[in-house]
């Protein structure tokens, strides 16, 4: 049986992980072309209903990410996003929706191997827990 | 190539780039070289930086008029329209005067054309080279064609001539043939060799002939002068040192008057190898040592021709220069720095130096940032060393390099986290230092966290370092504590903090640009003026005077940038100057959206990977597309001309390219947009090579399942980006606002003064207010200084420029009561004696100062004996105290500071407590001086003084928080109880007098806090906008800070960090008006519910409620674009431009293929989201009712 491929949106910040997912992207980190990377000034802009139109437009897994705490060029944008996601994961559990769908973490600039392995583990949880259900569960 | 600019800055790390961007923002042109092939300099290999283990340089980039330069990560590349960027560029020469120089560069090849390089890296597949690479300190090894740094952009792959074995492997693999050797210019190269030796030129003639290289000979030097002054085409000039008629000197000197530029080259036999090397000295390039075989002498040959052909010479004219090339890292296997081997490094692999240590932590480094011993085992226990290379008499280097305390701070905080839970816990960390030198603000509570981290800190110097003999590869490291006893402990690895030296060029460099060096071979400066060097004219910024850490680089590249910028401004004023020609952009808002959509194919990449004209019929089928088309050269000039052909028949209200590194276009957007009369903000470039690059390396991309996959994939970016700009608001900006072209200063001491002498001399009107009587401020109050400059003279001259100048007016006996308004327009109420005055300003400048601190302790004002260290310098100048008469002196360092207290070290006092104690002990040499100390902090070239008072006979006694020296009074006479570590005992000490190092407090600033809007640090000092990359700026935007009132300073620290802040208030006042960036919040007044929650998640405070107009405004100025307002509107009021709702969602629906694309014809638009300007509010809805209708 051929394997399952999960599609991935991730909502990155301009300044920290978009420039490491180039860079994982010319180095040929990143081998697997789940991702669907969309580019936003700041992880503290990522407003929660991007995250469920992600879903329930058939992703399979949101990720998040944007500068180490403490180095977000807006000064604190990722501490908001932080709590934002926080919240978020609670709402979605409640809805059925498994936490693990949903990912925040902090990538550098110069982390295009991090980005790269952050995307591959996400995309094994992911393989393990099948596609995603919310856009089949939940009519709009 | 000969061109004219404001300013030339040398070195392009961040030093040189802060000069260019505060240079540039005001409207300057600069051109930027750096001798490597990348910008950054040294940080482009350190991922992560002090205080706060992070990277931050982006904040350093324009704040006003964002659009002006690039808007990402600045390791990836600057881009700013006032700014040329020359890399692999030497400065050769500097002539002229200032206003008027004339420099010459050379710009050498990478024999890799960028404009045909896509970065696909076969060539370097293909090189059989190994080298150590650069970039990560000789960790990794590198090919010959190799990529400088793994993220630059654009970046391209560069020959490293050095390295290269010219097996022409890279030229062939290369599918783009960017690769050039100039095989084919080889015919033009005219090589005359002059020497008296037939056979041998014979033999020559053969060689150069099979290399394709015309040969001419000639048997005496007249001969060879009569066919130089014939035959103009004659690229090289190889002389046989045995020439005659005239000699090869005489020959060497005629040439160089016929053709100034002809390169020579020397030939000899290796016994008047000598004679050959007198050549070079006197203007050869090169010489070749006999016998001479084709297997030495080709390549050679072949070499000298590539690099001859190749460099570029370009003459630039400038108004005036700053040089900003930084500072090496001092390598401890080097013999020319030293002592060799130093501590087994280069032998034992566990001895590392602090950089090869940074980039073992870093993510592109050789393990990815995982830490392991070189056998692969845990990493357990680290060790740092202090002070390698630096501190050293032996090694020729009195100074403190001043930032390797925090490097290995940072290291031992990187190596704690890097294996941090992890089975066997964190790595032990161990510092043995000599002073740990954490002089800058929150320094110390980096220290003090890192400590009660479990960092163990040893005050020792280690002097055997072995294998272990139970472990090899661990070591054994032999040191003597603080009690005598010789102590044994074992490492994984030993850190070697090595200090700064020149960088390597300096030499070259110094001579190029006519400046003096000082003794250890860095810029001799000013000590007033720190960045003055003995040119007029030539500046140095960043670390170019001394070793420096980020911040203080960046003030001191802000007050070279300031200098410059005044000497510009006597040639060519700013506002003399006609505005640059705006772009009119076409109105487009009543447009529905028409995309132009055009597909580089200049490389072979996409054509390999997919079928491109299924793609292009595919995206034709999009909604709003008008054509897709393919260019042929997206990346070179033609390629856009084309694009602008096609939009000026197509007339497009929206163009995307697809291309490969879209960061490299941001300046051709601008070039389009104003060549078609369309905003660049509604052009975007999407990478659509980086995709598929794969399929370059893998030799048949023919399967059909990979290239329908690869197609996908470039299908769905390429829609992502067109919805994104098919969304994009295309009603113009808010209107540009108007600038009231005068400044405030507050505070009349020497930072006030020296900035408001700078604005003022750009031309701009000064209001200087003074709390005090008199101007002057604390700096008035010191009689010397460590060097022995006469403060007193340069500030009453100071006070004396400022009361004449025209421009400034000086309000004394003067406080602000009130300021309201924003950056470009501010007006304030100064109250004075006589009433209160208004004052309208763009720019405000705080530089209220600060003063020797006073707590009353250790006797202090109860006997006469005790005093600080201000008071015996006023006293010892006044004659008051008569060194002489005295027995002895006791000093008291960080007298409550760096304690609870105070948790900041003051900068100054140890080097007020030098200068005094050899004042005494110049006029009394047998005085005994005993300095209680923690650590002495004579950071820079002030750690020759402490050396000099150890040579004097000065008593230091260290002593620890917890155990401080106890003082009583016998007869008024302090004595002094301590532990001293070096005899391991108590001592007591008798002495006359008790000198208190105080420290500096800042003024009371939390009026004036509140009155302009900005915040206060834990200490009372103003909190700059970031510590590092803006440490002048306040978060909001138009009010600076400097001087004391921002951080403890020496007096040209003051002044650096004064001019400094006035470059950047004259950023604001150069321009009439002040546009904002294109990504800017707005408000939907008739969605707003003023809820105000907006407001306070703001972190720019650029929101309030206009309360007149009952509606939230955004000063678009201040708001910088990051979208934390659009997310928290409940009404989706608030929207960022160029990331709206709209925009997003439909972007999540390309990414994920929910929108409707016809494959062939296009069809009209039926299920898309409508393209309305107005916000779109069912998008969100449907998406936060989604799950409460959730029918299951």
């Amino acid at each position: 049986m051929e394997r399952f491929e999960p599609t991935i949106v991730a909502f990155v910040c301009n300044w920290c992980t978009y420039t490491a997912a180039d860079l994982a992207g010319t180095a040929r980190m990143i081998q697997s072309p789940n991702v669907r990377l969309v580019r936003m000034m700041c992880t503290g802009m990522v407003d929660p209903k991007y995250v469920l139109k992600a879903l329930l437009g058939g992703a399979d897994a949101v990720l998040i990410s944007g500068c180490h705490p403490g180095d977000c060029h807006y000064i604190n944008g990722n501490y908001k996003a932080r709590r934002r996601v926080k919240l978020l994961k609670e709402i979605l559990t409640g809805f059925g929706v498994d936490e693990r769908r949903v990912k925040l973490t902090w990538v550098g600039a110069s982390e295009g191997n991090e980005f790269a392995e952050t995307v591959n583990e996400l995309v094994e949880d992911i393989r393990e827990l099948g596609p995603g259900e919310t856009s089949r569960m939940m009519v709009i | 190539m000969n061109k004219s600019y404001d300013a030339l800055v040398v070195g392009a790390g961040i030093g040189g780039i802060r000069a260019a961007l505060d240079l540039a923002e005001t409207g300057r042109k600069v051109v930027l070289t750096d001798t490597r092939p990348h910008i950054g300099g040294l940080l482009a290999q350190l991922d992560y930086q002090f205080p706060n283990d992070h990277c931050g340089m982006c904040k350093m980039l324009p704040l006003t008029e964002r659009d002006s330069s690039s808007q990402f990560c600045m390791r990836k590349g600057l881009f700013h329209k006032n700014i040329d960027i020359l890399l692999h560029t030497d400065l050769l020469e500097l002539s002229g005067e200032p206003g008027t120089f004339k420099a010459v560069l050379s710009r050498q090849s990478s024999f890799v054309d960028p404009e045909k390089c896509i970065g696909c890296g076969l060539c370097a597949e293909a090189c059989p080279v190994s080298v150590p690479h650069e970039f990560n300190a000789g960790l990794t090894q590198r090919t010959a064609v190799h990529l400088p740094v793994p993220h630059a952009i654009p970046n391209h792959y560069v020959v490293d001539l050095d390295s290269c074995e010219r097996c022409w492997q890279c030229h062939d693999a290369c599918p783009t043939r960017a690769i050039d050797f100039r095989f084919s210019e080889r015919k033009d190269f005219r090589i005359l060799v002059a020497s008296p030796r037939p056979d041998a030129a014979e033999r020559l003639a053969g060689w150069f002939k099979h290399q394709n290289f015309p040969f001419l000979h000639a048997k005496t030097g007249q001969e060879a002068l009569d066919t130089l002054a014939k035959d103009e085409t004659i690229r090289l000039l190889v002389i046989d040192v045995r020439i005659d008629d005239p000699d090869a000197e005489r020959l060497l000197e005629r040439a160089q008057e016929i053709r100034p530029t002809l390169p020579v080259v020397a030939s000899c036999p290796p016994e008047r190898e000598h004679e050959a090397r007198a050549l070079v000295d006197l203007g050869a390039r090169d010489y070749v040592v006999g016998p001479l075989n084709p297997a030495t002498l080709v390549p050679w040959l072949d070499k000298l021709y590539m690099r001859l052909v190749s460099e570029e010479r370009i003459e630039v004219d400038v108004a005036a220069v700053v040089l900003a090339a930084g500072f090496d890292c001092y390598d401890p296997g080097d013999p020319l720095h030293g002592a060799g081997q130093t501590l087994g490094y280069g032998r034992l692999p566990g001895v590392v130096t602090s950089l090869e240590f940074e980039r073992m932590c870093s993510s592109t480094g050789p393990s990815g940032g995982r830490l392991a011993r070189h056998d692969g085992q845990e990493l357990k226990r680290i060790a740092w060393l202090q002070c390698v290379g630096s501190r050293d008499l032996q090694k020729k280097a009195d100074y403190c390099s001043s930032v390797c305390c925090m490097i290995s701070l940072k290291e031992a905080n990187l190596a704690r986290k890097r294996t941090f839970g992890r089975k066997g816990g964190p790595a032990e960390c161990t510092v043995f230092y000599m002073d740990m030198r954490v002089f800058g603000k929150e320094y110390q509570s980096y220290r003090d966290t890192a400590e009660s981290n479990g960092v163990r800190f040893v005050p020792a110097r280690l002097h055997t370092v072995l294998p272990d003999p139970d472990d090899p590869a661990a070591l054994r490291v032999q040191y003597v504590d603080d009690a005598g006893r010789i102590t044994t402990e074992t490492f994984d690895m030993l850190v070697l903090a090595v200090g700064a030296r020149p960088p390597k060029a300096m030499q070259r460099l110094a001579r190029a640009a006519g400046i003096e060096t000082n003794e250890w071979g860095f810029c001799a400066t000013d000590y007033f003026e720190p960045a003055r060097t003995s040119r007029v004219g030539v500046f140095a910024g960043g670390a170019f005077g001394q070793p420096r850490d980020i911040a203080e680089s960046v003030i001191q590249s802000g007050a070279a940038a300031c200098n410059a910028s005044r000497l510009v401004n006597l040639f060519a004023p700013i506002k003399d100057r006609g505005p640059e020609p705006e772009p009119r952009y076409r109105d487009v808002s009543r447009e529905q959206p028409r995309i132009l959509a055009a597909l580089c194919s200049s490389c072979p990449t996409l054509d390999r990977a997919l079928d491109v004209d299924d793609l292009a019929r595919r995206l034709e089928g999009v909604e709003s597309v008008v054509r897709v088309m393919r260019v042929d050269n997206a990346c070179t000039g033609e390629g856009w001309k084309a694009v602008a052909e096609a939009a000026a028949e197509l007339e497009p209200n929206r163009i995307l390219i697809g291309a490969c590194m879209p960061y490299a276009y941001v300046p051709r957007l601008r070039e389009l947009g104003a060549a078609i009369g369309l905003n660049p903000a509604l052009m975007d470039v999407v990478d659509v090579h980086s995709l598929v690059m794969g399929a370059m390396s893998t030799k048949h991309p023919t399967d059909a399942a990979v290239r329908e996959r690869a197609e996908e994939d470039v299908f769905t970016r390429v829609h992502m980006s067109l919805m994104r700009l098919m969304g994009a608001d295309p009603s113009p900006l808010p209107e540009p606002q108007e600038v009231t072209r005068a400044a405030l200063v507050v505070g009349g001491g020497l930072a006030g003064m020296t900035a408001a002498m700078a604005i003022a001399d750009h031309g701009y009107p000064v209001t200087l207010v003074e709390e005090a009587e008199h101007l002057g401020g604390t700096a008035m109050k010191l009689r010397r200084t460590l060097s022995g400059q006469d403060p007193v003279r340069f500030m009453e001259d100071l006070v004396g420029q400022v009361t004449r100048h025209p421009n400034i007016t000086v309000h004394t006996d003067a406080r602000v009561a009130l300021s309201m308004g924003r950056a470009g327009r501010f007006f304030s109420v100064v109250s004075l004696d006589e009433g209160s005055a208004p004052v309208e300003h763009g720019v405000t400048v705080l530089a209220t100062g600060g003063h020797e601190s006073r707590i009353y302790d250790y006797g202090f004002r109860v006997h006469k004996s005790v005093l600080t260290q201000l008071e015996l310098e006023q006293r010892l100048a006044s004659g008051e105290i008569d060194a002489s008469a005295l027995s002895g002196v006791a000093m008291m360092q960080c007298w409550r500071s760096r304690d609870e207290h105070r948790n900041y070290c003051s900068r100054v006092c140890c080097a007020g407590m030098l200068k005094n104690l050899l004042l005494l002990k110049e006029r009394a040499p047998d005085l005994p001086v005993y300095v209680f100390y923690r650590d002495i902090m004579s950071y820079g070239f002030s750690e020759q003084y402490y050396t000099k008072a150890r040579e004097a006979g000065a008593i230091f006694v260290r002593y620890s928080p917890e155990n401080r020296p106890q003082v009583e009074f016998e007869d008024g006479r302090p004595v002094i109880t301590a532990y001293d570590p070096v005899l391991a005992a108590p001592i007591r000490v008798h002495a006359d007098l008790l000198a208190l190092s105080t420290g500096i407090e800042p003024n009371e600033n939390w009026e004036l806090a509140e009155i302009f809007g900005v915040h206060l640090d834990a200490n009372g000092f103003f909190q700059e906008a970031d510590y590092k990359w803006r440490p002048v700026d306040f978060l909001k935007q138009g009010v600076f800070v400097c001087g004391l009132a921002r951080a403890p300073g020496s007096m040209g620290e003051t002044v650096a960090s004064a001019k400094a802040a006035a470059q950047r208030a004259v950023r604001v006042l150069s321009e009439k008006r002040l546009v904002c960036g294109s990504v800017v919040a707005e408000v939907r007044d008739s969605l707003c519910s003023r809820c105000g929650r907006c407001i306070d998640v703001c972190p720019y405070g650029a929101r309030s409620l206009d309360l007149d107009r009952d509606r939230i405004v955004v000063d678009e100025l201040l708001c910088q674009g990051c979208g934390s307002c659009a997310a928290a509107c409940p009404n989706g009021a608030s929207v960022l431009r160029g990331f709206t709702d709209v925009q997003v969602m439909s972007v999540i629906d390309a990414a994920l293929g929910n929108l409707p694309t016809p494959r062939t014809a296009p069809a009209p638009a039926a299920a898309t989201p409508e393209s309305d300007p107005e916000p779109a509010t069912a998008a969100p809805d449907a998406a936060d009712t989604g799950p409460t209708e959730d029918p299951a």
